[in-house]
């Protein structure tokens, strides 16, 4: 049986290297057009061509976006585009408009084409529509269950992927213009201003909000490998490369140890809790197990906790010297239980005893983000370019 | 050009000669209606009413335990004489072709019909008609007209359909508060001052804006440019029989003069998108 493919968003060059360094075994990228998240940084044509020479090395997929609800204006140039980025040797396009996949299917058939959740796929019949149209994978609705998934995959054998961690619609992806509507804000062009996070009056009540909270599946997994999912989906083109980092590294872990069947309870407990640092909502199965029900939403309007755990972004580490050099994220002092963790997934926790700025002076404590700083650090991990170094405790908050 | 209907009562006798054609919510498989209809009452009135064309809409989104019913009742309606089905899901599509159904379908998803080569991709797979997004501007309207073979509809006047969620979403509200409440609100958008009903139904929770879309100033402009059929959606609608009786006459005249028009300024200056461009992009 094939292993089940990771597959992480990618909002620039530098966060694609380390998903792809952290274990996702593909990314999805925007290019300066016509996906759906027009306001993340997204990639240039030649961005998408080192993406893929780079993904390409490791053995690894890069798949773009193409999934916007395209107006008449926006299909000037998209056959030249398509062409460009066909020639940068991109693994697969992800199309919502059956127009777009008919095109990529006549001209470009060596390419695979992915159907978007964007079509809001429900159902076997549909998925053999698309099947018929020449696609390759679909990416389900985020409303199906279980059940229903496991169905689509034994009635059409095609490849399914599925939305396992982050962010949720209120409504069906696709069917909903309440940004267009609020803020003139095109949702279905990329423009969506998150209008389901918004909270709105209602007389003599409390204010009416309909918020979801995030995704998430860790805890199946294994169900969803055993039901025939090919690919495991995180959202999040706009999250950090902390978050990246430690969201893709912990699913890589738990699929991993599904395969090779070392995941216990206990060690899902530890990973979901490491899911737990870098979440800023609330997170639930959503449909998985059950309809969706008032315990998956927000009634409090925007929700979203900051998080200070990431400390800092290894640039390398001196063996002799025993030194971290490192960009600093967020404050700590001397004393704070901090951890360090790599992209193969090694990990090291200690307390910082000595801190240096990049004169050498010795500091009490980290203050200024982006700065450079050395940490004093023996252990023998291999703490290489892209780990990373979190928070356990201040040592304020041991006191 | 053509009045098509979408009706908000079950007697069917008022709309005849009032319009050319009506759109018929089909129980169990049409969302957003205050009324449906059963399959035998759509037979009933298809022979009942032979000068006014039928469409009947089935816009829910489907699940795998709908696809036999689904398939039950296209068979069903591709026996009888109606003009065409709405449809969201593509399953219906499929259904079509696998059955080999003679029965025209509308494209009408909402949202997602909003260029011509889209159009003329679903023409090419036997899709005869198309329901326009409301959220394209008039000029974009008008290219579609022109690029694509497809016959166009043109949502002229509605309180507009904004978004469908298969969550609960009043229901959800007040099991929060721990109360019993209504299956549907009218809620205010606190910086745009605008009011939206939120209504549960089976299938899921609908947004409209509590706000008349007002199109009947671009009808002649469609009627210019070969539009097929203007939609128009009762529901909410303030003295609607008589909104479509002038309309068909303004129709039959030519579009012709500005008293249709100014009489109709009196359900408001709302004029959706049709000269109102959105934006996607707000960083450089």
């Amino acid at each position: 049986m094939k292993k089940i493919e990771l597959l992480s968003p990618a909002g620039d060059l530098e966060r694609l290297k380390v998903t792809l360094l952290y274990g996702a075994d593909a990314v999805y990228i925007g290019g300066e057009k016509y996906g759906l998240r027009a306001n993340a940084t997204n990639f240039t044509i030649e961005q998408i061509r080192e993406g893929c020479l780079f993904a390409h090395k490791l053995g690894k997929k890069v798949y773009l976006t193409l999934n916007i609800v395209f107006h008449n204006e926006d299909m000037n140039g998209v056959d030249d585009y398509i062409s460009s980025v066909v020639d940068c040797g991109i693994d697969a396009f992800i199309v919502s408009d059956p127009f777009i996949i008919s095109y990529i299917k006549s001209h470009f058939p060596q390419v695979e084409v992915h159907l978007s959740t964007q079509a809001s796929t429900t159902n076997y019949k549909s998925v053999e529509y698309f099947m018929n149209q020449g696609v390759e994978r679909v990416v389900l609705a985020r409303e199906l269950s279980l059940d229903e998934i496991a169905d689509i995959i034994k009635k059409t054998g095609i490849d399914i992927e599925v939305f396992i961690h982050g962010a949720m619609c209120t409504c069906y992806s696709g069917r909903c213009a309440l940004s267009n509507y609020v803020t003139n804000r095109d949702a279905n062009r990329g423009g969506c201003a998150q209008v389901c996070r918004f909270a709105f009056s209602l007389d003599g009540k409390k204010d009416f909000t309909f918020a979801t909270k995030d995704n998430n599946l860790a805890k199946y997994i294994g169900n969803l490998i055993d039901i025939g999912v090919r690919s495991l989906k995180v959202e999040g083109r706009m999250r950090s490369l902390y978050y990246l980092a430690t969201v893709i590294g912990t699913y890589r872990e738990i699929i991993d140890r599904y395969y090779n069947h070392t995941l216990t309870e206990d060690v899902l407990e530890v990973l979901e809790e490491r899911l737990a640092r870098v979440a800023n909502r609330a997170v639930s199965t959503h449909y998985l197990l059950k309809e969706a029900d008032w315990e998956d939403q927000y009634y409090t309007g925007r929700n979203e906790a900051s998080n200070q755990d990431y400390l800092g972004q290894v640039i390398s580490y001196d063996k002799k010297k025993k030194l971290i050099k490192f960009f600093e994220r967020n404050y700590f002092e001397v004393g704070d239980l901090l951890e360090v963790f790599t992209p193969k997934g090694e990990r090291v926790s200690f307390v910082v005893r000595k801190l240096y700025d990049e004169d050498g002076n010795l500091l009490d404590v980290a203050r200024h983000p982006d700065n450079i700083y050395y940490l004093y650090l023996d252990t023998s991990i291999d703490i290489v370019e892209y780990s990373m170094i979190r928070l356990f405790h201040h040592k304020k908050e041991e006191e | 050009m053509k009045v098509l209907v979408e009706v908000g009562s079950k007697e069917i006798f008022r709309y005849v000669d009032k319009c050319d054609a009506l759109l018929l919510g089909l129980e169990k498989f049409s969302v957003m209606n205050s009324v449906t209809f059963s399959l035998e009452e759509i037979f009933d009135i298809v022979s009942s009413y032979p000068t006014l064309e039928i469409f009947v809409k089935m816009d829910k989104n489907i699940f795998n335990d709908g696809i036999e019913e689904v398939k039950r009742v296209l068979k069903k309606l591709n026996a009888i004489s109606i003009r065409g089905i709405f449809f969201y899901d593509l399953s219906l599509l499929e259904l079509k072709h696998e059955l080999s159904l003679e029965v025209d379908l509308v494209w009408s998803q909402t949202h997602m019909v909003t260029n011509y080569r889209t159009c003329n991709y679903y023409k090419e797979q036997g899709v005869r008609y198309a329901l326009l997004s409301k959220e394209i501007t008039l000029e974009e309207i008008i290219d579609i007209v022109k690029k694509s073979s497809i016959k166009t509809i043109v949502e002229v006047v509605s309180l507009p359909s904004v978004g469908y969620s298969r969550r609960k979403l009043v229901h959800n509200y007040y099991e929060e508060l721990k109360e019993k409440g209504k299956s549907s609100l009218s809620v205010l958008e606190k910086v745009t001052n605008k009011k939206y009903l939120v209504k549960e139904e089976d299938a899921g929770t609908f947004f409209l804006l509590d706000e008349v879309l007002n199109g009947t100033s671009v009808i002649s402009t469609l009627y210019q440019e070969n539009v097929d059929y203007v939609l128009f959606r009762e529901e909410g609608i303030p003295s609607f029989m008589e909104l479509i009786s002038d309309t068909k006459k303004y129709i039959h005249d030519g579009c012709i003069g500005e008293d249709y028009i100014n009489k109709y300024k009196k359900l408001g200056d709302s004029t959706g998108f049709f000269f109102k461009k959105t934006i996607y992009r707000v960083k450089k």
